[in-house]
């Protein structure tokens, strides 16, 4: 999702590309906050009352998520302070703890009827009780900085992503310390059905008329797999860039799980 | 060492069936111990392998020692084998090498599935937990998918088009249509199969295999025992599996089993055949993809020569170099998960015995294949088998 930035004397805004009243598809004010600070020079924030904003409580929490995808760190003490309006899909960093006035965006036209069906299937995602646990937690969270910030292990002078505790031959791997590149090109794509996706996302891909999934390489040579975001008036093709942002994956057991989208270029 | 002959081999019709576990393990058992010529008693059994997904996970513990329980086997050493669709493969491989090691001499293998009672959602969710969940089902991939992405790719790599998948699934449909255990017995048209609705482009209903229920079984014997049950015992010549990457992602190559080219090395080896000895095969075709990289993995054409392969009907029956999936194979025949890999033996004990229906034999096979996939190729086991010893 493309968002929209506007900085006047009380700080810097954010909302998607549908304006304040919409996140997109897949977005919220979380994912609006994520792209706005990949947009400003890094520093460290004070979260004050932003969580209290968010629909849903993320699987991972807060603080992991912007630090492992972005690098801004969480602090207390911190002199910004995040904002989110109550009203609409606008978020703020400023330098104060006031509630800011909010600025009105520009929207682009959205389909009125598919915002409805698609808030409605998240809160009914969300509601839903996992048919069983096969992601835990513990993995949601070890691999949070290689899930959300594209950090690889290094083998052999190799780059290895997704992590792994051994290598090849049954030696163990350091942490993931190296950086992937930001974009990735795609080796091959499909567009599934309501029929053809896992049970999480057969709900939306009705709505959505389908959810597509890339297989992508990284400049570096590690592969992965990822959904594709922003593409409804675009198909994806082999050779084809793209980069990456945070977005929501699916909902479940009272949580929101987020990770990185690919987004054509 | 010891060989190890198939004496009794008998299974369940697949698709909606309308018992449960327990009354489908017991009319395949019942099957395979019927088709003994000799007569067989099911409480001489040692070792029973069974493979199973788990059935939407109405029965995750114990399975085996309940279905065993229910088939005149109470007592048998018995365990239930995972690994996903190639479940009852890898308990066929085990069977035989329970024999061949010498520590048992009557084993029976086999597999079983039920999942049309499930709801839509459980069903999704079921057929979703064999791949990297972590990695690949949150992109949104399911098998559907993940053989969607492999299809598409083969086609950039080769010269291949989604035609090539269309004479598969017609292929199959024709080979299944005089199968009377058969879960799809229709004919399909190359413009039908064509134009399906789209299940994951460029994948279409015509090239995705059923989910069925079945359950199937063959009974193992050491070859001092062979001619007690039968004149004409089916020689399991040899077994072969591997292992690979679970997530597609993770592997050098997306258009190529490794899992099965090394299944298939070594059950070539341990038979000491090649793949032009084979008359027929009934491979893993899941997905109509899958059944052009198995031909090629199988050694039955070259490398990237898969869909010309398919598009020159080489795997036709008494029409092409070796006749692929007589049966139907899934795709036509059905897939109940677990017991697709004994399934598949199944229709090889009775090609080679000159037993099945007359319009669907193949003529003078002498030796068979069978190429079990599980996932997207994480597991693989192959089997040859010989009327010879």
């Amino acid at each position: 999702m493309s968002i929209a930035i506007l900085s006047n004397d009380q700080g810097h805004f954010a909302c998607s590309q549908y304006g304040g009243d919409w996140a997109g598809p897949d977005g919220d004010r979380f994912t609006i906050l994520l792209g706005l600070l990949k947009q400003l020079p890094a520093g460290s924030l004070n979260l004050h009352t932003f969580e209290d904003f968010l629909e849903f409580i993320p699987s991972v929490s807060v603080r992991d998520i912007i630090e492992s995808s972005t690098e801004w760190r969480i602090d207390n003490q911190a002199s910004f302070y995040l904002h989110a309006s109550k009203s609409s899909y606008i978020v703020a960093i400023t330098t104060s703890q006031d509630e800011p006035n909010w600025p009105s965006f520009d929207a682009t036209l959205y389909d009125k009827d598919m915002k409805d069906q698609l808030d409605q299937q998240w809160k009914i995602e969300v509601e839903g009780v996992s048919q069983g646990a096969y992601v835990s937690q513990a993995q949601h969270s070890i691999a949070t900085p290689s899930r959300l910030g594209l950090k690889a292990q290094v083998d052999h002078e190799q780059l290895v992503w997704p992590p792994r505790q051994l290598n090849a031959t049954g030696k163990r791997i350091e942490s993931a310390s190296e950086q992937l590149s930001e974009t990735a090109t795609i080796l091959t794509w499909t567009r599934l059905s309501a029929a053809g996706a896992p049970s999480e996302f057969s709900g939306r891909a009705p709505i959505l008329d389908g959810v597509s999934t890339v297989l992508v390489q990284f400049p570096e040579g590690p592969k992965g797999v990822f959904m594709l975001a922003d593409d409804e008036h675009s198909q994806p093709a082999i050779d084809a860039s793209v980069r990456f942002d945070v977005r929501r994956l699916y909902g479940q057991d009272g949580m929101m799980h987020y990770g990185l989208k690919a987004i054509l270029l | 060492m010891v060989d190890v002959a198939m004496v009794g081999a008998g299974q369940t019709k697949f698709g909606n069936h309308p018992l449960g576990l327990k009354g489908m393990w017991a009319e395949a058992i019942e099957k395979a111990v019927h088709s003994v010529d000799s007569g067989f008693d099911s409480t001489d059994v040692e070792e029973a392998f069974i493979g199973s997904i788990a059935f939407g996970g109405s029965q995750l513990g114990n399975t085996a020692a309940l279905l065993t329980e229910h088939s005149g086997m109470e007592g048998v050493s018995v365990r239930r084998v995972e690994n996903a669709c190639a479940s009852s493969g890898f308990a066929l491989r085990d069977a035989w090498m329970a024999i061949k090691s010498g520590q048992a001499d009557v084993v029976v293998a086999g597999g079983i599935e039920k999942m049309n009672d499930l709801s839509a959602s459980r069903k999704r969710y079921w057929l979703g937990v064999s791949g990297d969940t972590e990695w690949e089902r949150l992109a949104g991939l399911t098998f559907p998918g993940t053989y969607a992405l492999t299809a598409r790719r083969y086609f950039h790599e080769f010269d291949s088009t989604h035609d090539d998948l269309v004479h598969v699934s017609v292929k199959n449909h024709m080979h299944g249509f005089e199968n009377e255990v058969a879960h799809l017995r229709k004919q399909v048209s190359f413009e039908k199969a064509q134009s399906g609705f789209m299940v994951a482009d460029p994948l279409t209903l015509y090239d995705c295999c059923p989910t069925s229920d079945g359950a199937s079984a063959v009974i193992l014997v050491a070859d001092h025992l062979a001619h007690k049950f039968t004149d004409t015992p089916i020689w399991v010549k040899g077994s072969g599996a591997g292992s690979d990457h679970l997530a597609l992602h993770d592997r050098p190559s997306i258009t190529q089993l490794r899992a099965t080219q090394m299944a298939a090395a070594k059950a070539y080896k341990t038979a000491d055949i090649s793949a032009s000895d084979v008359d027929l095969a009934e491979v893993h075709d899941c997905f109509t993809i899958a059944e052009v990289l198995a031909t090629e993995d199988l050694g039955f054409t070259g490398r990237g020569l898969g869909g010309a392969f398919a598009r020159d009907g080489e795997g036709r029956r008494n029409e092409g170099s070796v006749t692929i999936n007589a049966s139907g194979g899934l795709k036509s025949k059905g897939h109940p998960l677990g017991a697709t890999g004994t399934g598949q033996a199944v229709e090889i004990f009775k090609q080679l015995r000159h037993q099945v229906e007359q319009e669907r034999q193949v003529r003078d096979a002498e030796i068979g294949v069978t190429h079990n996939v599980g996932g997207s190729g994480a597991t693989c086991a192959v089997h040859v088998f010989g009327r010879q010893r």
